[in-house]
């Protein structure tokens, strides 16, 4: 088959090479991104913020104007093929018996307490639930998930039902590690940036950046389950 | 409230900031009646810690009374007078559980930079850089102090805060370092270092049973206190050759054990000295490991290294080939207070261990934007300032 995309040569505009599913939804990964990054300068006032709204805000850029600087850079025109999602796959041991883990984990209310991107997280029957993530501006993104493995002690796993905007998977796995060390918690979140294969490519460069909030998150965790609170420096409960 | 801050290299002010308040369920919040300044606040001063921002507030040596408890910590009251560990600690972490309490897994809420750096986290600490979580410091009139229910040890009522001042780092730095040397009868430890953890580490050698004790520096006045009330033998490195006085000094096998008080930005003489201030400079290396390799080169084989000195990143031409071929042993790290506290301050009770010795200076929390300079420049026989937010500027003792 021949390449059936068509592109006008020398034009001065930048041409749209993004397709329009995956504009909107880079409006709204965009977004949330770029907010991500902000709540990181935030708290830490620290570089990986900056990278994470530069990312942001490329998405953005790429909703708003169909074009995206970084597929014109690689030479890559994206039309509509199909992708694999993302994976992200974090270890960390907790200092708590694996049926304790599984638990606190398993009532989903609790999952906003450490994951920072989450608004809320409501229960909406034995397997199914509402998950909210908090976007600027108001927006937010909202979409509907079930639980389709469940092993008390040992694993939940779910996914996104229905027409989510960015679709996703998830795994926890807990496991009793050795000589009384706890549990071994693995996480693997798979998610389908949407818009085929260039939603795919440009996730890519927030991916590391998912990675390491995913990361940060089951610290939060441990730190919740470990000591009841969150490790923080601040010196008041006010903006500092 | 007034608090020593840091505003860049050499540059520290006495700021007027909020006070901090209660923000977790196992915070307390400690009026400071004493605080030092450590000799790694000066790797602060000196600009050599990374991550530090304009505005941090200094210090983690800080003992007072507690005015303000959250709502989980039930072993405490108001009022109660306390010494606080320099690292904070969770307590209910693997490593917490296991006594390992400088290597809290909870307590840094920047936990990801270390783990860039050096594959993984320590505890945070107060006052030292955002590496180690960014905490506010205890220079200052009051400190937000979490996990307070595990980290707080009750000061025993005839003891007075400049008595048990130390137990929050030095003397229990000292001690670990000196525990770390595995000290049998007869062993001869060489120290390193006669500033305020060198000596710590001299006491707590004869304390665990040292038959001798060296002292290695080339402040006169450091020396003396190391002669006079540490019963050390003493070297001037300006003066001896430290490696062959050493080596006569112990009939020819070198000290049993071996301990760093100096750390990262070691003096030195000669060549060898030159060559690590040059890298230094250049930001070549971040260690001028000068000490390192002389205790490394005079240790008897089978020996100990015990480096409780701070080392922050890498260090170059270490001879490692020493190390292997005469068997050392090397042990380091950050100190874990928590283990202490109670034991030392049982000693300092009975009259086993005086460390009001090594205070030279009581000054005003606002003096101490000239207490660094001073004690940076070692100038006016300085070896430990102790600062106290009640004095007032000029009546310094």
């Amino acid at each position: 088959m021949e390449a059936t995309q068509t592109r006008p040569m020398g034009g001065k505009q930048k041409e749209i090479n993004v397709g329009r599913t995956e504009r909107n939804a880079s409006m709204v990964g965009g977004a949330a991104l770029a907010l991500s990054g902000l709540t990181t300068i935030a708290k830490r006032r620290l570089l990986p913020g900056l990278a994470m709204m530069a990312a942001g805000g490329m998405l953005m850029y790429r909703g708003k104007t169909g074009h995206c600087d970084i597929y014109e850079s690689i030479g890559l025109d994206t039309g509509g093929s199909e992708d694999h999602g993302l994976t992200v796959e974090k270890f960390l041991t907790v200092n708590r018996l694996p049926q304790d883990v599984y638990e606190f984990w398993r009532h989903l209310e609790n999952l906003p307490s450490f994951m920072r991107h989450l608004a809320s997280v409501e229960v909406t029957g034995e397997r199914t639930s509402h998950w909210k993530a908090a976007g600027p501006g108001g927006i937010s993104v909202e979409w509907d998930a079930e639980i389709v493995e469940d092993y008390p002690g040992q694993l939940i796993q779910w996914h996104s039902v229905g027409d989510a905007e960015i679709p996703n998977e998830g795994l926890v796995e807990f496991r009793e590690a050795p000589g009384g060390r706890g549990t071994e918690v693995k996480v693997t979140i798979r998610y389908y940036p949407p818009g085929g294969a260039a939603g795919k490519i440009a996730a890519k460069v927030a991916h590391a950046l998912n990675a390491m909030e995913i990361e940060e998150d089951l610290k939060r965790l441990k730190q919740i389950l470990e000591t009841g609170e969150t490790a923080t420096a601040a010196r008041s409960n006010g903006h500092h | 409230m007034k608090a020593v801050c840091w505003h860049g290299k050499h540059d520290i002010r006495v700021d007027k900031v909020s006070d901090p308040e209660i923000v977790n369920p196992r915070d307390v919040i400690v009026k400071v009646a004493l605080t030092g300044i450590c000799g790694s606040d000066l790797h602060l001063y000196n600009g050599k810690i990374p991550t530090m921002k304009p505005g941090d507030i200094l210090g983690h040596e800080f003992v007072g009374e507690i005015v303000e408890l959250g709502s989980a910590v039930t072993n405490l009251q108001r009022g109660d007078r306390v010494v606080v560990p320099f690292p904070i600690s969770c307590g209910d972490c693997w490593y917490c559980k296991q006594g390992l309490w400088s290597l809290c897994d909870n307590s840094n809420p920047n936990s990801f930079l270390l783990e860039k750096m050096y594959g993984d986290t320590g505890a945070g600490i107060y006052g030292y850089s955002h590496l180690y979580g960014g905490y506010s410091g205890g220079q200052a009139e009051y400190v937000r102090v979490p996990y307070a229910d595990v980290g707080l040890v009750k000061i025993l009522p005839e003891l007075s805060y400049e008595q048990v001042l130390f137990l929050t780092d030095i003397f229990p730095t000292g001690y670990q370092a000196a525990e770390n040397c595995s000290i049998k009868p007869g062993d001869t430890v060489a120290v390193w270092g006669c500033g305020p953890v060198g000596l710590m580490a001299m006491k707590s050698a004869t304390q665990l049973g040292a038959a001798n004790v060296i002292g290695i520096d080339r402040f006169p006045d450091r020396l003396e206190k190391a002669r006079a009330n540490c019963n050390a033998e003493v070297i001037n490195y300006e003066q001896a050759d430290v490696a062959e006085t050493l080596h006569n000094l112990t009939g020819g096998r070198g000290p049993d054990a071996c301990i760093d008080a100096v750390g990262m930005e070691a003096q030195g003489t000669g060549l060898e000295a030159a060559y690590d201030n040059v890298k230094q400079t250049l930001r070549l290396e971040n260690e001028r490991p000068i000490a390192l390799r002389q205790l490394i080169r005079a240790c008897r084989k089978g020996g100990t290294i015990s480096i409780p000195g701070v080392y922050s990143g890498f260090v170059d031409k270490m001879p490692m080939g020493a190390v292997f071929a005469k068997g050392l042993t090397i042990k380091t790290g950050q100190t874990h207070v928590h283990r202490y506290v109670r034991h030392l301050m049982q000693l300092i009770q009975l009259g086993e261990i005086d460390t009001t010795f090594i205070i030279t200076h009581r000054m005003a929390l606002e003096e101490a934007p000239g207490g660094y300079r001073l004690f940076n420049e070692k100038r006016d026989g300085c070896i430990k300032i102790v600062l106290n937010p009640k004095l007032q500027a000029g009546a310094s003792a």
